[in-house]
């Protein structure tokens, strides 16, 4: 019915079709009813992503099915629509003999997507998140009078998240990667009135410039290198690159740049200040989708990253460090899009983590971990919405007790989705889990193997402090005493069903989607088909020891049964036992680092901020009182010119006939010489 | 020297004279009707240079010139009069001194003769039309200062 081509083409098209008769016909045509066209047209978007993956499927099993074919080659389409810009031999040839790609120098910039697996993967995600999302603000948002401006800005944004996961080279990237960050900035700072919303906004943006920045110095280190931004051309040729200290540079500029947009650390304190948006915002853009741009364009750049194995483990390493610091400061936090926010970075360390393996294993693994975080955590975020919209905007978790019997459904899919981000057997976590540890395992055995050892036991620890972090509020917020505070008033009640409705689809596809894609092993063989992981396929690992595979599910299970069984003892219990072990703890110092977010604000305070502020007021007193004043006198000229001049200004008629008669005069003598 | 040549160089001359005198009464007067003397002299001075010329190139333009100046002059005469008999109104002297609102706004206004101040309600004297056979509607007082007619 439609080929790749075209269905590529329609994913972004339509919603950036609906946000501009949004934007356009909101204020005045639309109003209640702005979610009409942006629904829609995700809806229609998630239906072509959906119709792109079979296709793609076809076109795999045509290649298994063929005999004689080579299994490394990948499947892709690239569809170029038009050359945004064409510079031919914008670069000289390079002297010290390094290998040229073809194409050399043609600064040839197209609009061009690519469909490959995974960016199938990625459209289909994104557009059904979106779509599931889009419909909960219907009801979320209603009555809010920027209704209209929300779903204009939700449509942007799934154009510019669709755009990004297609787009098929690194100048096309970086626009998206910038304008995916636009659209979260304006969602962040959607209620701009609130002076915190603003701070938020801002605060995104800027510490997103800081990875910018290196993304940009490495898309520029990339044209010098291979003389070509196009993903083909780049990844074909970086194989003569091996050992080049610039693909290494490469890949660490690329990791900044994703440390910002997948709030890594040390860039990750935007992501806990982006929750004072709208809740819908932070599940769509600040947990399932935009963040994991950073995962993304890494899981892209395979190639680059197998040429620099140093870059891998500092991705590994980023990972990790990020995996931990997230999971101990959510222990503390109280406010409950807070926790899930830090349980967001702790997650998209994981990925990292797998990312960093370099096995295809640990590849799919954070491919696969990506697809299933998507979903609970959206569900979790959604499920937190509905608690705020129950409870009049509170979302202290020590001011909520018992919502248990009030929100069923809300109670029930956040159940669901606490128990499949844990891991719980046979949830989407548990497998989605099992496949990092298990890369991690499998790639502690080879060389650098000290690190992911290390890894390795910091995401078992990892898999014991989630436990806590997510049932802490869920005890906390559904069981026990039931407390209500007063924000809320008498009407306590369930979402409607616009709101409800998609918890329920994600809570099923939180709780389905890993086991299916586990049991069918559709979603490794799909995804190895990927032309950027043909590098890998090439050089091949070793099958997986069963034996390994059930070592590390059963010791993840046990793992999370322990910690489960720890935190309702600590939780469901008085709160005796939890100021105990916050005392324990404090001995080391270890609950004010945790509850202080280990200081990263204040630190950031004193060693970036203050110093650019002094700068900036020194540059500001400069100006105020060097430039300025200059300028002041330079403007008294004039003014002192028409002070002596003035007096021949004196009313008489007598002296104006004068001065004529000496200009007469003057001009006369002019003329006659 | 040819005498037409002489006789334009004649002209000429007392054209140049009327010119200087209207110009030198012109700055060096005062009173306002003088001051406009003075600008009607400058005009025969130069009407007359035109007539001269006319006549050295056999030429009725200048001539013809000099009719339309005369009948300018007549009706510019007419208008300045009138301004200046308004303006007389107002201050009740003909001293051009008088008059300096094209100053500069801080400069001192040029005054060596003290002059009499400009009354702080101006009465304009309307017209008064008579009653033709039927008696008008009067105002009383308000008939001295009505804003329209």
């Amino acid at each position: 019915m439609f080929d790749v081509q075209t269905l590529l083409i329609l994913i972004p098209v339509l919603p950036l079709a609906a946000a501009l008769a949004t934007a356009a016909l909101g204020t005045r045509l639309l109003r209640g009813r702005s979610h009409v066209p942006v629904v829609t047209a995700i809806a229609l978007s998630f239906v072509a992503s959906i119709l792109l993956v079979f296709q793609l499927q076809e076109r795999i099993d045509e290649r298994a099915a063929q005999p004689g074919s080579s299994r490394a080659a990948g499947v892709e389409e690239v569809v170029a629509r038009w050359s945004w810009i064409n510079v031919p031999d914008a670069m000289p040839h390079p002297v010290d003999g390094r290998a040229e790609t073809p194409g050399w120098g043609n600064f040839n910039i197209e609009v061009s997507l690519r469909a490959d697996p995974l960016t199938a993967v990625m459209l289909a995600m994104v557009t059904c998140i979106s779509m599931l999302v889009a419909i909960y603000s219907i009801g979320y948002m209603r009555g809010d009078p920027g209704y209209w401006r929300f779903f204009a800005y939700v449509g942007l944004f799934v154009f510019s998240m669709t755009m990004l996961v297609s787009a098929s080279n690194f100048l096309l990237l970086y626009v998206f990667w910038e304008l995916v960050g636009l659209c979260s900035y304006l969602l962040i700072g959607f209620w701009y009135e609130r002076p915190a919303a603003a701070a938020a906004g801002k605060k995104a943006f800027l510490v997103n410039r800081i990875g910018d920045v290196g993304f940009v110095l490495g898309i520029f280190l990339i044209w010098t290198t291979f003389g070509t931004l196009d993903f083909g051309g780049v990844f074909q040729s970086v194989g003569q690159h091996a050992g080049d200290w610039r693909v290494t540079a490469i890949c660490l500029l690329l990791l900044l740049g994703a440390c910002g947009k997948s709030a890594q650390f040390p860039l990750h304190v935007w992501l806990p200040d982006a929750m004072e948006g709208p809740t819908p915002v932070s599940a769509l853009i600040h947990a399932a989708t935009m963040v994991t741009a950073g995962v993304y364009m890494i899981a892209r750049c395979t190639p680059l990253f197998a040429a620099a194995p140093d870059a891998q483990y500092a991705v590994a390493l980023i990972g990790g460090i990020t995996a931990l610091l997230g999971a101990v400061i959510a222990i503390t936090q109280t406010d409950l899009k807070r926790i899930l926010a830090y349980s967001t970075i702790s997650h998209l360390g994981y990925m990292f983590v797998a990312l960093g393996t370099g096995t295809l294993l640990g590849i799919t693994a954070g491919m696969f971990h990506l697809i299933t975080h998507a979903f609970f955590k959206a569900l979790l975020f959604l499920g937190a919405g509905s608690v705020m919209h129950a409870a009049g905007g509170v979302i202290d978790i020590r001011r909520l007790g018992g919502l248990r019997r009030r929100l069923p459904v809300t109670y029930w899919t956040f159940l669901a989705g606490c128990l499949s981000i844990v891991g719980v057997v046979p949830l989407a976590g548990f497998w989605s889990k099992d496949a990092i540890l298990l890369s991690l395992h499998d790639r502690s055995g080879l060389f650098g193997g000290g690190l992911f050892e290390i890894l390795y036991l910091t995401t078992l620890l990892g898999v014991v402090l989630i436990d806590f972090y997510m049932f802490r509020p869920l005890f906390l917020v559904f069981h026990g005493q039931e407390k209500i505070p007063p924000e809320a008033g008498d009407h306590l009640h369930e979402s409607p069903g616009s709101m409800t409705a998609p918890l329920v689809v994600l809570a099923f596809g939180s709780v389905v989607v890993g086991a299916y894609f586990e049991w069918t092993h559709g979603f490794a063989h799909f995804l190895s088909f990927t032309p950027s992981f043909e590098c890998l396929a090439q050089s091949g690992h070793a099958a997986i020891d069963t034996a390994d595979k059930w070592r590390v599910a059963t010791i993840g299970s046990v793992l999370t049964a322990i910690g489960i069984a720890a935190a309702a003892m600590l939780y469901l219990g008085s709160g005796k036992a939890v100021a105990r072990l916050a005392r324990a703890m404090n001995v080391f110092g270890l609950y004010s680092l945790s509850y202080g977010k280990f200081f990263f604000d204040p630190i950031y305070n004193v060693l970036v901020v203050w110093p650019l502020l002094s700068v900036a007021r020194l540059a500001a007193w400069f100006d105020c009182m060097a430039i300025d004043s200059l300028v002041d006198r330079c403007g008294r000229i004039p003014k002192l010119a028409g002070a002596a001049l003035r007096p021949a200004q004196n009313g008489l008629v007598q002296f104006y006939a004068l001065a004529m008669v000496f200009g007469v005069l003057v001009l006369l003598g002019i003329m006659l010489m | 020297m040819h005498p037409e040549i002489a006789l334009l160089n004649d002209f000429l001359l007392v054209g140049a004279a009327l010119f200087g005198v209207g110009l030198i009464g012109f700055v060096s007067r005062r009173n306002m009707i003088v001051m406009f003397l003075s600008v009607e002299i400058m005009l025969q001075g130069v009407s007359l240079s035109l007539a001269a010329w006319g006549r050295f190139h056999n030429d009725f333009g200048g001539q013809t010139l000099v009719l339309f100046i005369i009948a300018v002059a007549a009706c510019e005469a007419a208008i300045a009069l009138a301004l200046i008999l308004t303006l007389f109104h107002r201050r009740c002297s003909l001293d051009i001194a008088a008059w300096h609102f094209l100053r500069e706004a801080n400069q001192p206004p040029f005054r060596d003769v003290p002059l009499p101040e400009e009354p702080a309600e101006r009465r304009e004297p309307w017209p008064r039309l008579p009653p033709a056979g039927v008696r008008p509607e009067t105002f009383g007082e308000k008939d001295k200062y009505r804003p329209r007619v």
